[in-house]
């Protein structure tokens, strides 16, 4: 980092610093001994500028978060990394899909591992992005400057279920056929462009040949990009909106009165990438004020790795203990009795043997309608970055009844249904 | 923290390990190589040590495309001596398939030499299981989701424990032979005749369709039922057809197991693709119901005039007619009791019966099986010689030798075979049905019977006296409430609108509006609401009980409702004499005009 | 707040900690390494097959008798020559060792309508660009009989199958 022009190096002294030199170039630092090296690690790296320098304690606190965002996003990645080695297995047609499946349980090295590895991380998925929508709820985060980063999140949730969804038919057994024949007719009973919708997803007026198709390239191209997308997207609001929630108290208090020569840069206390213009340039003498921040070199990003490498193994483990289900060839003319779908859609199904419109369109439209519209309706100051904090006990009780309804739909769809959708007790 | 994480990257470093370690040492490769090893100590030559010494374990595979979509069956990446004559005394996996004659191999100076080429038609062509699995479990199809376990050879777990055992044996293999051996002769398929055989002994075909074979519509269509379904449930059904599905109508034939076996076998054989039966043959059974088919099959008995009640006898008792119906100590449990039928039906209605079961009784769920002329005839003369026992005296015997069958033990209407009769017998614990009747009536549905229902003319066997007897008897031990006078009610004796178009037309429109709800839009019984009745609405267009009460009747039922059903008095929700004439005259345009002669009704 | 510039702070005064510290990010970094190495390596034994979709590398031709002496029987599919000369029998690849295309029989041998590689009887190269000759595959007669080829194994050209 010296400004001084180096001495003019010899052939032989460059060459014996070559591979000095390739990785000074790029692994710019040191591992940090100091605080400069340490904010100057964070940003200097490409995968670890998107951190912000310094962290505030309150987001670290794993009882606050849970690490519930990071271990979908590590889900998904591990998801990208099992479904691209798949991609080298399956063939999207109806005469080789199951057969494919049948390979990578039998001839194929690790095939099962790898099968079992996206199918029980896609549920996974499915659960911790959920779970993540509840915390950020429970903890009025989506309250201002956070209100569009929420929507982002519910739209990432819709994407999480839908890339679910088209990878469901993909293996192209009993479960998927009929999950998806009914999955597709439910988007028939949408108003207008039900119909429609219906008919481009299946590209023909049954769940064929051309469905397997769209429902791969969906699966595999576009909604990863759009996933990727929003949650580039995601990320970048959590920094621009301040960082993660916290309580108006994990903040210093500053009173103006005490320090008058404060410069007015530092009452953004919330601004946390400003530093980096801070150790940039000349030492910069600020206030003295009480700061509730760390260097996230090494608290976040061990923080970070810890939760990658649980998420990992959990997912390693039960990949390792149970293996994902294979049912029947498809038989189109013969559904399984009862042909249920996947458990998240449960609630659903439950829902869409009262009525095919409200169970499927008209109360998850509005469940939705009122997810993506709670930050704009629920506009009160407090509660911010308080689990159940009793000035947002209205919201909360709207928000678990929600949840718990579904959940009971959920438990009865599972449990209690037998042959014909008819009750049954599982004792 | 630090630990922790330190733990858990070892943690994911075991677990990198077990699985990469999972990835070596598979039970084929450890066959493979026996073989190898055995091979070297029998191979004769230096150049077949040397050739065997190149041979490292992998995957074998035969693909397979003559037999419908390719098949790549790695079978033999275990089963690899399957082709090696040498090791036909060694243990399984290792070990030569059989040569047999039976498979038209055939033997030349001592050397066997097979009939069906492994490389030609692979292993699962006649084995079934998973050719592309390469451990047992998967590949011999013990997965309870793989539709084809070996067959004869794998059962699963989830199948029934006292079934399981029967469906082991080579014999069931016999059911893929039949995909391209469809000769019915052929001996390597005996089994499956066999099997087709009992389809038409046992009569199956009178409820079942099978392309080709039969045209029944009362069970389930067995065209590809061999590859819908596995042997356990195939077998299930045929031994315990309640076991399975508790709604199933189809009786038990108490069959042996070694028939069970071979109806299994034939059943399995039917993959809707055989191709045994050409166009033509297919043909004709749709247009004769395969009454050729079955004589050609079962043989028809030559009816010699003098013993017609004797062979009609024999017909009646080999025939499968006791799955259904009672005769003697014999009860199938579904269908009435014949062991009166001399008295209650003459010959000309049995005749009609068996030929076609629905030109006598609108809803009867017989089957028209497919006998000649003369053995209906013979059996009909059989049947006519029926008696019974002479009736008892008092009203309880009586009804428990004649009425209980369909009226039940507690005279709710919910007799053992109550079930399958359509229209349901009268529940006779309803006092405001029974009540609502006059006792003339009464006996008259005894006597005379109720046309187009499962009631027979009991009059040949009942005295009006015995009639009043054990209708007392109904009336104190079922109904429980004392008769009382009916009152007088203002019907009119006649229809008084005339008929004609216009009127079936608003009778139509008043029907739509206000009956289709329980009777059906077609009046056949059959509205939405059916579902949840009892007694089930009646069937509208059963012209035999239709055309059998007079107008006066239809206005009763219509105006006043019936007591104890769900019909309610319709005279209460502003049903005028008028309205209720345009009903009758549309129920009347439905049911076609009786044109004489007892089954009059039948042309619809 | 301060930005610390000093080298040490005030836990690595603790020798101790400092070094267990050290130990434990040898160890995680161990384990990471190890893993990522192991999946990496996983990877690449996921992607290789280890059973194709093609026909078999190692099939049955069919009988010695239905290749009588002199035959030169190009069984294209397979993609060998099956050559018997009295009762010495062998099988030539047919697939140009210059880039791949599939020979043809000419009357000295075989010829490539690719590049112009030529090829004498026994597959040694006489002309054009082919670098290497044809490659013999190993000829074997199992024990049912039957000519096996197993395309997995070459030998040495010359070394015939003696029945």
């Amino acid at each position: 980092m010296s400004l001084s022009t180096p001495p003019k190096a010899s052939f032989l002294a460059s060459l014996m610093d070559f591979p000095r030199n390739v990785w000074k170039s790029i692994f710019r630092n040191p591992l940090p001994s100091n605080d400069l090296e340490r904010s100057a690690t964070s940003f200097t790296n490409f995968f670890l500028h998107i951190h912000p320098v310094k962290v505030h304690k309150n987001s670290l606190r794993p009882l606050y978060t849970f690490g519930l965002g990071l271990i979908s996003f590590f889900l998904f990645v591990i998801l990208i990394v099992t479904g691209i080695l798949l991609m080298f297995y399956y063939v999207p047609a109806t005469s080789q899909a199951y057969d494919r499946m049948l390979d990578l349980r039998g001839s194929v090295a690790f095939g099962t591992l790898l099968r079992n590895m996206h199918r029980w991380g896609a549920h996974g998925m499915v659960a911790i992005v959920f779970l993540h929508l509840c915390r950020v709820f429970l903890t009025g985060s989506y309250k201002k400057p956070r209100e569009f980063n929420w929507v982002v999140g519910v739209i990432l949730f819709l994407l999480t279920l839908f890339m679910s969804f088209t990878g469901y038919l993909l293996p192209w057994d009993q479960l998927a056929f009929w999950a998806i024949t009914v999955g597709t007719a439910i988007a028939g009973y949408a108003p207008v462009v039900g119909k429609d919708i219906q008919f481009l997803l299946m590209g023909g007026t049954s769940v064929g040949q051309e469905a397997l198709l769209r429902f791969y390239v969906l699966h595999v191209a576009v909604l990863p990009a759009v996933l990727t997308l929003m949650i580039a997207i995601h990320f970048w609001r959590i920094r621009k909106d301040g960082g993660l929630s916290r309580p108006e108290d994990a903040d210093p208090v500053i009173s103006l009165e005490a320090m008058p020569t404060v410069k007015a840069s530092v009452l953004e206390p919330k601004k946390t990438y400003g530093l980096q213009g801070l150790v940039r340039g000349p030492l910069t003498k600020v206030g003295e004020i009480p700061d509730n921040t760390v260097f996230s070199w090494p608290n976040l990003f061990l923080a970070e790795l810890f939760t990658f490498v649980v998420t990992l193994s959990a997912i390693l483990v039960v990949s390792l203990l149970f293996n994902a289900p294979l049912e029947e060839p498809v038989n189109a003319l013969h559904p399984p009795n009862p042909a249920k779908a996947p458990w998240y859609f449960l609630g659903l199904q439950e829902m869409v043997s009262y009525s095919a419109f409200w169970g499927g369109i008209g109360v998850p439209t509005i469940f939705v309608l009122l997810l993506l519209g709670a930050p704009y309706l629920d506009r009160g100051p407090g509660g911010v970055g308080k689990w159940f904090s009793r000035d947002r006990l209205l919201a909360n009780t709207i928000f678990i009844t929600f949840v718990v309804a579904n959940i009971i739909f959920v438990i009865i769809g599972t449990f209690f249904r037998g042959a014909n959708w008819a009750f049954v007790t599982p004792w | 923290m630090r630990i922790a994480l330190a733990i858990g990257t070892f943690l994911i470093l075991v677990i990198h390990g077990i699985v990469f370690y999972n990835q070596f040492g598979h039970p084929w490769e450890r066959n493979q190589n026996t073989y190898f090893d055995q091979a070297k100590v029998l191979a004769k030559t230096d150049t077949e040590k040397a050739a065997l010494a190149g041979r490292k374990p992998r995957i074998e595979q035969i693909v397979v495309s003559n037999f419908g979509e390719t098949r790549f069956d790695r079978c033999t990446t275990c089963h690899i001596a399957s082709d090696d004559p040498r090791f036909s005394s060694h243990a399984e996996p290792v070990k030569t398939h059989p040569y047999s004659p039976t498979l038209g191999d055939t033997q030349k100076n001592g050397k066997w030499e097979r009939r069906h080429k492994f490389s030609e038609f692979g292993c699962t062509v006649c084995h079934d299981g998973q050719g592309r699995g390469l451990d047992a479990e998967y590949s011999h199809g013990k997965d309870e989701y793989w539709p084809d376990p070996l067959l004869g050879f794998t059962t699963q777990d989830h199948w029934r424990k006292d079934h399981a055992p029967k469906l082991k044996g080579k014999e069931y293999m016999q059911a893929n032979c039949a995909q391209c051996h469809t000769d019915v002769d052929f001996p390597g398929t005996a089994q499956v005749n066999r099997g087709r055989q009992l389809f038409f002994s046992n009569n199956c075909y009178g409820c079942h369709r099978i392309e080709g074979l039969s045209d029944g519509t009362i069970g389930p269509d067995l065209s590809d039922v061999g590859r819908k379904w596995k042997l356990d449930y195939l077998w299930g059904r045929i031994a315990d057809p309640k076991f399975i599905l508790p709604t199933s109508i189809m009786p038990k034939f108490n069959m042996k197991d070694d028939e069970i076996k071979a109806l299994v076998i034939f059943l399995k054989s039917r993959k809707g693709r055989n191709f045994a039966e050409t166009e033509i043959q297919r043909f004709k059974v749709k247009l004769t119901g395969g009454a050729e088919l079955v004589q050609a099959t079962i043989k028809p008995m030559k009816i010699n005039p003098g013993e017609m009640v004797k062979q009609g006898e024999k017909l009646v008792l080999d025939r499968a007619c006791t799955a259904c119906h009672k005769l003697g100590n014999r009860d199938g449990g579904i269908a009435p009791d014949l062991s009166f039928e001399g008295q209650l039906r003459d010959g000309d209605w049995i005749l009609a019966h068996f030929k076609n079961p629905k030109s006598t009784m609108s809803d009867s769920i017989m089957p028209a099986f497919r006998f000649t002329d003369d053995e209906f005839k013979a059996m009909t003369a059989y049947l006519l010689t029926l008696k019974g026992q002479p009736t008892p005296a008092t009203g309880e015997a009586i009804y428990k030798n004649l009425c209980l069958r369909c009226h039940g033990e507690k005279g709710d209407g919910q007799g053992p075979i109550a079930e399958r009769l359509d229209p349901y017998p009268r529940d006779l614990t309803k006092a405001g049905f029974m009540n609502s009747k006059s006792e003339a009536r009464l006996v008259s549905s005894v006597r005379n019977g109720v046309n187009g229902t499962s009631m027979p003319a009991w009059g040949k066997l009942v005295t009006e006296e015995q009639a009043k007897t054990v209708l007392a008897y109904i009336q104190t031990t079922f109904t429980k409430d004392p008769r009382r006078e009916i009152k007088a009610r203002a019907i009119p004796e006649k229809n008084p609108v005339a008929y004609s178009t216009e009127s079936v037309t608003r009778g139509e429109a008043l029907f739509v509006n206000r009956c289709a709800g329980c009777h059906g839009r077609k009046g056949d019984g059959k509205g939405p609401n059916s579902l949840d009745i009892l007694p089930k609405p009646r069937n509208l267009r059963n012209a035999f009980f239709v055309n059998s009460v007079d107008d006066k009747r239809l206005f009763e039922s219509i105006q006043y409702g019936v007591q104890g059903t769900a019909m309610p008095p319709w005279i209460d929700y502003g049903l005028s004499n008028n309205d209720v004439g345009d009903l009758v005259n549309f129920i009347r345009s439905i049911n076609p005009k009786p044109k004489g002669g007892q089954n009059a009704g039948a042309i619809q | 707040m301060a930005v610390n510039l000093k080298r040490t702070s005030a836990e690595d005064s603790e020798g101790g900690r400092t070094s267990r510290r050290r130990m434990l990010g040898w160890l995680t970094g161990a384990g990471l390494a190890g893993s990522a190495g192991l999946s990496a390596v996983s990877n690449f034994v996921f992607i290789k097959p280890r059973a194709t979709y093609g026909q078999p590398q190692r099939f049955s031709v069919g009988k010695p008798e239905d290749f009588p002496s002199g035959t030169r029987a190009i069984l294209a599919p397979r993609g060998i020559c099956i050559v018997r000369e009295g009762s010495k029998l062998a099988a030539i690849s047919i697939t140009c060792t210059h880039l791949g295309c599939t020979v043809g029989a000419a009357d000295t041998g075989f010829a490539c309508p690719c590049h112009g590689s030529r090829f004498d009887q026994d597959g040694n190269v006489t002309g054009g660009p082919a670098p290497r000759p044809l490659p013999w595959f190993q000829v074997t007669l199992a024990p049912n009989g039957e000519i096996e080829v197993d395309k997995d194994i070459e030998i040495a050209p010359g070394s015939y199958l003696t029945i």
